[in-house]
């Protein structure tokens, strides 16, 4: 499964309204309860708060990719959110992260999952891709970012 | 000797729906023309690397999904098997680990292999599609000669029909 193929403008918010590592990931949740894509939304956010505490997911240069594998989805889920002014997400180089990628995957589907994920972490290697994500003014903006690149 | 076009054909298996159909069509071309059926799984070991690099998986989390993948990799070829069992056709599974369009190369060379098939591709939604989906990049880089399968119900259709 494409990336590109779990990215729909209802997944996807601009701006992040939260100043926490802990809103951050509720907002991100209630984006996908309000897309339908989940149901229980305390359950996600125990099972990303749970891998948070193994290690923060807040990578370097601003990127986050907050994620579990949990039965609360039938499917591969992701909420992206962009933050402009960053958030401290106790990221390992400390800087505020700025790009959220949320995702939740049942189990049984670690390969979609470590596939989304990887493709993920190949886009945010690049500085601009990310600084024209950081830049967009919708959640129109940001699935037409994706689906150009 | 060789005796015909086709004498050994690899499907590939990603635990798809249409690398399923891709696998049935296979059954039936393999039966029909006599040639000697092998199905691969590549475990994407890569890709994990590439998530422990990025520091998006803990140590630990690599070894889970590791496991999960392997035992995908059990799962599906062993389905792959039933198809063939059922219908009488002997099939060689080959369970790989690594860089799955590297690894697909390797093995049509390895086992002299005329014919690699595939299932269906994803459409094309974005630029990189291209250049990352690891079946298209397997087409590109194989020796062999490719075929996509498509159609899931004619081919199951045929799958049926076959004694």
């Amino acid at each position: 499964m494409a990336l590109i193929d779990l990215i729909s403008k209802d997944v996807v918010k601009v701006p992040l309204e939260s100043k926490t590592k802990t809103e951050i990931v509720r907002e991100l949740l209630k984006v996908l309860k309000d897309a339908g894509k989940l149901e229980n939304l305390e359950k996600a956010y125990d099972a990303i708060m749970a891998r948070e505490r193994l290690g923060s997911t807040g990578l370097e240069d601003g990127i986050a990719v907050p994620h579990a594998k949990t039965d609360v989805v039938d499917t591969l889920t992701l909420a992206i959110g962009i933050s402009p002014g960053g958030v401290d997400f106790e990221a390992i180089d400390g800087k505020p992260s700025q790009l959220f990628f949320l995702m939740l995957a049942p189990p049984g589907q670690s390969g979609p999952h470590i596939e989304a994920l990887s493709e993920i972490a190949r886009l945010t290697k690049s500085k601009a891709f990310c600084r024209t994500l950081i830049e967009a003014r919708s959640a129109d903006e940001v699935v037409e970012i994706f689906r150009e690149d | 000797m060789k005796q015909g076009p086709v004498n050994k054909m690899l499907v590939y298996i990603d635990g798809s729906e249409e690398s399923i159909t891709a696998a049935e069509y296979s059954v039936v071309l393999s039966k029909k023309m006599g040639a000697e059926l092998y199905a691969i799984y590549v475990i994407n070991t890569r890709a994990l690397d590439d998530l422990v690099k990025s520091r998006i998986f803990l140590q630990i989390e690599e070894e889970e999904y590791k496991r999960d993948l392997e035992s995908d990799a059990d799962r599906y070829l062993n389905h792959v098997k039933e198809l063939a069992t059922k219908k009488g056709v002997a099939i060689n599974l080959i369970k790989k680990s690594g860089n799955v369009h590297a690894e697909l190369k390797k093995s049509v060379q390895e086992n002299d292999i005329d014919l690699l098939v595939l299932g269906e591709l994803a459409h094309v939604r974005s630029r990189r599609d291209e250049f990352y989906n690891e079946a298209e990049r397997a087409m590109r880089i194989v020796d062999c000669s490719v075929m996509i399968v498509k159609d899931e119900e004619k081919v199951w259709e045929l799958y049926e029909a076959l004694e």
